[in-house]
């Protein structure tokens, strides 16, 4: 015998399948790794210093978290979640698999573009086409914007350059 | 402020560095001491400790008799201590400011004042002490370097402390304006009674600010004293390297008597006026004469009392000018080189070029011989 409902519906009563917020989940899910990246990378490129700092003048570790990493981080942190928006802009497997594809419900654009090819509607499919790769562009520009603005911020950091694989000292004697 | 027992501010750590074994003890009064060293000899971790952003493994740190860190060495037992930074109170200059950058000059400064009634008025007094008030609004990045020092040491002042730590504070800054900060930051350490410890590994700053000098090396406190009488009385080679003396040799002791000690320098006889007691009498000693003891002698000029003893012939190897004045670098015929200092207006009739010889006397009186490094 099989189990209709399963433990999250049956305990938690949480019942997702085929609603929106299933599809933000899709999205999250996909979004999240990209996102953690970069504000990984925006936290840790905080001087230690400051946090140093501010510890001797007093401030508690969440005072530090909030009034100078997280501040200090802030670009890095939008620019991750644009980024993460970008890429959840395109999801298309999951979403299908989880929200499933109900127009005006829990159609994303991706699966109404899907619909459209379908049904041979590839006037509307291409204007859908235009609009996610422009809101992906739009996007992306942002986020260069941000990371570029965010620069005198924090100290550029030196980048380390390795040696080329056609160096010379890599070339071995005849 | 100072209690009946002893310094105020006592410093006795001891932790295990990376490539060195931090150990070191500190007390000082109402006043700036200079903790002197080259960089990696443990004087910033010293400070670090104090202000509890370090954790010594062993040793106690008190200040106005207050338990600020102690853990007793493993056998011994006893109370611990061990007090965040956030509570120590100590003001901390950092070496490149450490200015927050996403706030105002003014918002740096009233950072530590959170829960302070009158917070932005503080801040503003603050910063008209320093000579900011018409920059109150603006980022660090819109300051200059002075200005952000400025800021840093409002900012560390801000909360009222006691202690103010300084690393290496200045080593940015154009002379002159260092010179102005130094003046700014003695008179407010006299102002408000402050225990300042001040790292640097500059021996001009520590001239121009320091009440006394500790000198560090290698985790270890070599020597404490004015600045004047360690950098004139160094206790041994090391710290008479450390401090920048120069025209430092090693040399055989000949014999001693109560006139005075006289060496043979790879060849070059010399004597100094300082007696060993005889049970004392090394048969290498090392020893060193300032650059500006080192007279030229003019050729065919009669010799005047104090340029009589310990001739030696060089040639001329290199000049460059310093401050007021010349350092000439000489080839001596015992192998060996000195340098020579001397103002701008002595020596002016004598050609000194490079490759031309030249008659030292290594002044009699100025020879100092250093105790033996055990």
């Amino acid at each position: 015998m099989a189990w209709r409902d399963g433990p999250l519906v049956r305990w938690l009563d949480v019942r997702l399948l085929f609603t929106w917020p299933a599809a933000v989940v899709a999205a999250t899910v996909v979004g999240l790794p990209l996102m953690f990246q970069a504000a990984r990378a925006a936290i840790a490129n905080v001087d230690p210093t400051l946090e140093q700092a501010a510890r001797t003048l007093g401030s508690t570790e969440l005072e530090i978290l909030w009034r100078v990493t997280l501040p200090l981080a802030r670009r890095g942190l939008l620019a991750g979640l644009a980024l993460g928006a970008t890429r959840a802009l395109g999801e298309f497997g999951a979403t299908l698999m989880v929200a499933g594809n109900i127009p005006g419900r829990t159609q994303t654009l991706p699966l109404a573009i899907y619909d459209a090819v379908q049904n041979r509607h590839y006037g509307d499919a291409e204007y859908m086409v235009l609009l996610v790769t422009s809101l992906g562009f739009l996007s992306l520009w942002w986020v260069r914007r941000l990371e570029q603005s965010g620069r005198p911020v924090s100290e550029p950091r030196t980048r380390q350059r390795l040696p080329r694989d056609d160096s010379p000292a890599l070339e071995s004697a005849p | 402020m100072s209690t009946a027992d002893g310094p105020r501010l006592q410093v006795d750590v001891e932790k295990q560095m990376e490539g060195f074994y931090l150990a070191v003890q500190l007390e000082a009064d109402t006043e700036v001491l200079v903790l002197f060293g080259a960089s990696g000899s443990g004087k910033s971790s010293t400070l670090d400790a104090v202000a509890g952003l370090q954790h010594p493994d062993v040793g106690h740190i008190r200040l106005d008799g207050e338990c600020y860190f102690r853990r007793p060495r493993p056998p011994a037992t006893g109370p611990r201590c061990n007090l965040p930074a956030r509570e120590r109170g100590m003001g901390y200059v950092f070496q490149n400011y450490a200015l927050f950058p996403h706030l105002t000059a003014e918002d740096n400064v009233a950072f530590a004042l959170r829960r302070h009634p009158a917070r932005q008025r503080r801040a503003g007094e603050l910063l008209e002490r320093m000579g900011l008030s018409s920059l109150g609004g603006r980022y660090p990045r819109e300051l200059s370097g002075g200005q952000q020092q400025r800021v840093a040491i409002a900012r560390a002042l801000a909360p009222g402390p006691r202690v103010l730590l300084l690393d290496e504070p200045f080593s940015a800054l154009d002379l002159a304006l260092k010179a102005r900060l130094q003046g700014d930051l003695l008179a407010l350490q006299r102002e408000l009674g402050l225990v300042v410890l001040y790292v640097t590994h500059n021996l001009d700053d520590a001239f121009a600010i320091g009440d006394r000098l500790a000198v560090i090396q290698e985790g270890r406190v070599r020597q404490v004293g004015s600045v004047e009488d360690v950098s004139r009385h160094p206790v041994d080679e090391h710290v008479a390297g450390i401090v920048g003396v120069r025209n430092l040799f090693r040399a055989r002791v000949t014999g001693s008597t109560t006139e005075g000690l006289f060496l043979d320098w790879d060849g070059t006889p010399l004597e100094t006026p300082q007696p060993l007691p005889p049970s004392s009498v090394p048969p290498e000693i090392t020893a060193y004469i300032h650059p500006e003891d080192v007279k030229i002698i003019y050729p065919g000029v009669p010799l005047m009392e104090a340029v009589r003893h310990n001739l030696v012939e060089g040639h001329v190897v290199g000049h460059r000018r310093r401050g007021g004045g010349h350092l000439l670098l000489t080839h001596l015929s015992n192998g060996h080189e000195i340098e020579v200092a001397f103002q701008d207006y002595a020596y002016a009739d004598l050609s000194l070029e490079p490759g031309q010889t030249v008659q030292l006397s290594l002044r009699r009186d100025a020879i100092t011989t250093l105790s033996p490094h055990h």
